[in-house]
């Protein structure tokens, strides 16, 4: 019983970390819920990625349409890309949405349809 | 037309079935073993222990059978295996199709089971020197784990799925897995995860058996230790592998299946120094119990957040059936544990002893603590996806979160590095009045750091943190070596004392790496013409052009860096094969002070290139920690006394004849 006033400090202060860094979460959304979304800070958008990409800059700065199942939104990026993007694959755009409409990217997360094996035999 | 009928033979009937049946088999042992096991404990019944213990021996032997044959099918090509097919074809370099055992779903469940079969066996070899009950119940936990696996792999992902039709070829290996990263990260990551159960299973038995004294924890310290030696070593494997294969100039990205690699790992680090408390002391002995089976259940955790895709990852797994089943495991798993730990909890009541907070029972009491907070931190940064998504739109946190939550606690737990292994054992008579005068050592290296630092213009106040406590740490470790002398007999009999100041150097070593490569990488984009010329962070590279290379089944195209004397050749390589994928070959310099990385972006019409320059500073000092710590564990432990093998010559006609 010794250990519980160090032990509920330490909860406390984990606690408080998680609370207090928490706030830097951000909002997980497929491009049509971005469109009701009001929140201002950075948000995660998952869609698809068209066939309109428009590389420049030695392929470091790229600009394409994602795009969900309704909804579809320009994406503008710099940097390097993940190594499996094309059309037809689903992408994470981190980043915000600019006045001019456009989603200004800061990292873009590509999402393998698996890790370990092309589409498999058995399915 | 009988040759090839009896091909037809070998390949479908005797690798299919044969792999088939002794899954079958193997599950049909472990399922006896369990029951046998568990009865012969309430019964007291030695005969029963040593035949429950060889049943689980049997169906070890049964999955290495399978194992082999899984091997022999990919080796020899086998394409009738839907496993085989999935995830090999011709022109995958043999060392890979070898690696193909465990590279999909369902191999990697029988490579687990593979090894918890060859450690649980070994385990038990020498256990009947722990007692009837103890022994009997442990073979039981240990077998009903592997009969849970053995289900799965029975069940719903077998490797030994035949095709209806026999394909000419394979879909082979995703190319980002053709590395020779592929060969040792996931293996012994798997295995790591693997020897976990050996703990839990000898705890939730000395549970079981009523026996909650520190027999279980001298028995099975050698596969805790082994468990975290392996976690450890697949975890940097697994940093050394992102760093050199993926090109974002990182190693850590606080992705969801690095989180729950990381989980286990803290908490068995909490374990290893909290049991030595127990072992000392007799103290501490209700949470060791509560760490081993916290640290078993997050395996547990991440296999079903990692397989299930209930929580997005830039790594996706095949996501598959097995998800709920190990769901369902999980929750047997915290029942038991919870309800076993409750159970006892009467058994568990400590000797009361004066305890005194600043002494070194007091530092690892604090250190374990804190470990654990960082384990919360982190599990709520991998559930929250989960969780708030339960109450309206998920969210996500980036690796901010982690950096701001878990990193002060990390710099205490670095501070307790320092400070705690010069406090003594509880209280010493005037021990204060020594301890301030051994922290004049760690104190002065901090400081000397510090000042350094502040001299040359660092502002940062987590890297003037963290950069002075990795030196504190190392002082502590070399005062206690000075100490030694050239005492050799002091060193041989206290081997796993020095051997775990070595492992602590170690990870002031990696420490100081990740904080300085953290803290002071620099970045830049840059498109260069030939001859042009770009300076980061004073190391200066010329572009000498871009060239195309076609290889066996890929094109390249390099984009060659003049630096120095060197030439660096960053790439992207574009697989035709697999519907034009492209892959980015990382060119990386390593010098004493800093890596420089380069990633070729792409290559314009008119022969300029445009490429991601890093400059990491003591990325090295990483992998040198690393490799510091392990040899530290295997100097302290390798070789070390057996109390359990003794017995085993022993073992054997007693236990016949009871």
């Amino acid at each position: 019983m010794k250990w519980v006033l160090p032990a509920l400090v330490v909860a406390g202060c984990v606690g408080y970390l998680i609370y207090a860094s928490g706030g830097s979460a951000e909002y997980y959304l497929t491009v049509s819920e971005l469109r009701s979304h009001t929140g201002t800070g950075i948000v995660r958008v998952a869609g698809i990625v068209q066939d309109d990409i428009q590389k420049s800059d030695g392929g470091l700065h790229v600009t394409f349409t994602e795009k969900d199942g309704t909804a579809s939104m320009p994406v503008e990026y710099s940097g390097t890309l993940p190594d499996i993007f094309k059309p037809g694959i689903t992408v994470v755009a981190e980043g915000k949405l600019g006045s001019d409409g456009v989603f200004h990217a800061r990292t873009l997360l590509a999402k393998c349809p698996s890790r370990f094996s092309t589409t498999p035999y058995t399915q | 037309m009988p040759l090839a009928l009896l091909d037809y033979a070998i390949h479908t009937v005797i690798l299919g079935y044969l792999g088939a049946g002794a899954l079958l088999a193997a599950l049909v042992m472990g399922g006896f073993a369990a029951v046998l096991s568990f009865w012969a404990g309430v019964q007291e019944n030695a005969v029963m222990v040593q035949i429950g213990r060889r049943a689980f021996f049997a169906a070890a032997a049964m999955i290495v059978l399978a194992g082999g044959v899984l091997e022999w099918a990919l080796l020899s090509h086998d394409f009738t295996l839907a496993y085989v097919a999935d995830h090999t074809d011709l022109s995958t370099p043999m060392a890979l199709v070898a690696a193909g055992f465990y590279g999909g779903q369902q191999g990697s469940l029988l490579y687990w089971a593979l090894v918890l079969g060859l450690l649980g066996s070994a385990s038990l070899v020498a256990s009947a020197s722990l007692g009837v009950r103890l022994a009997a119940y442990a073979a039981g936990v240990l077998a009903t784990i592997l009969s849970f696996l053995l289900i799965v792999l029975v069940l719903v992902a077998s490797p030994f799925d035949l095709l209806s039709v026999t394909p000419p070829d394979g879909l082979g290996l995703n190319p980002v897995l053709r590395d020779g990263g592929m060969l040792i990260h996931p293996p012994v990551v798997l295995a790591g995860f693997a020897s976990f159960a050996i703990p839990f299973s000898f705890a939730a038995a000395a549970l079981l058996a009523g026996r909650p004294d520190s027999a279980w924890i001298s028995h099975t310290r050698r596969f805790a230790l082994m468990a975290w030696s392996l976690q450890t070593t697949g975890l940097v494997l697994g940093m050394w592998w992102a760093y050199h294969v993926l090109g974002w100039g990182g190693y850590w990205g606080w992705d969801p299946v690095e989180n729950v690699a990381l989980m286990p790992w803290l908490a068995t680090t909490a374990y290893l120094h909290s049991s030595q408390v127990q072992e000392k002391r007799g103290s501490l002995r209700a949470w060791n119990f509560g760490l081993v089976m916290l640290a078993f259940l997050l395996v547990v955790f991440g296999t079903f957040i990692v397989r299930s895709g209930v929580i997005q990852s830039v790594h996706t797994f095949a996501i598959s059936a097995i998800g709920p089943w190990f769901l369902g495991f999980l929750f047997v798993g915290i029942v038991f544990s919870v309800v076993l730990l409750a159970a006892r909890a009467n058994r568990l009541t400590e000797r009361a002893e004066p305890t005194v907070l600043v002494s070194r029972e007091g530092a690892f009491a604090l250190q374990n603590l804190l470990l654990i907070g960082v384990v919360v931190v982190v599990i709520w940064g991998t559930v929250l996806p989960l969780v708030s998504g339960m109450f309206g739109q998920p969210r996500v946190v980036n690796s901010s979160y982690y950096e701001r939550a878990a990193g002060p606690l990390l710099l205490v737990i670095l501070a307790l590095m320092a400070a705690g292994p010069l406090l003594p054992w509880g209280r010493a008579r005037g021990h204060l009045k020594i301890y301030a005068r051994a922290l004049i050592w760690p104190g002065a290296a901090a400081l000397v750091v510090l000042i350094a630092l502040a001299v040359t213009g660092e502002r940062s106040l987590p890297a003037l943190v963290a950069l002075p406590l990795a030196a504190a740490v190392a002082a502590t470790c070399f005062t206690q070596f000075a100490r030694l002398g050239r005492s050799w007999a002091v060193l041989r009999r206290r081997r796993r004392r020095y051997g775990a100041y070595l492992a602590h150097l170690g990870l002031a070593v990696l420490v100081t790496g990740i904080a300085a490569s953290h803290f002071w990488q620099q970045e830049k984009d840059v498109t260069l013409a030939p001859g042009q010329q770009v300076t980061v962070a004073g190391y200066t590279l010329t572009y000498s052009g871009a060239i195309e290379r076609q290889l066996a089944d890929h094109t390249e195209l390099v984009g060659a860096m003049r630096f120095g004397d060197s030439t660096l050749e960053p790439a992207r390589a574009t697989y035709a094969g697999l519907g034009g994928q492209s892959l980015t070959h990382v060119a990386i310099s390593t010098t004493p002070l800093a890596d420089l990385y380069v990633v070729l972006a792409g290559a314009n019409n008119d022969g300029s290139a445009s490429f991601r320059i890093f400059v990491n500073p003591l990325v090295s000092w990483i992998w040198a920690g690393a490799t510091i710590i392990i040899v530290g564990v295997l100097l302290g432990n390798i070789g070390a006394r057996a109390p359990g093998l003794e017995m085993v010559t022993r073992r054997l006609p007693a236990a016949v004849n009871p």
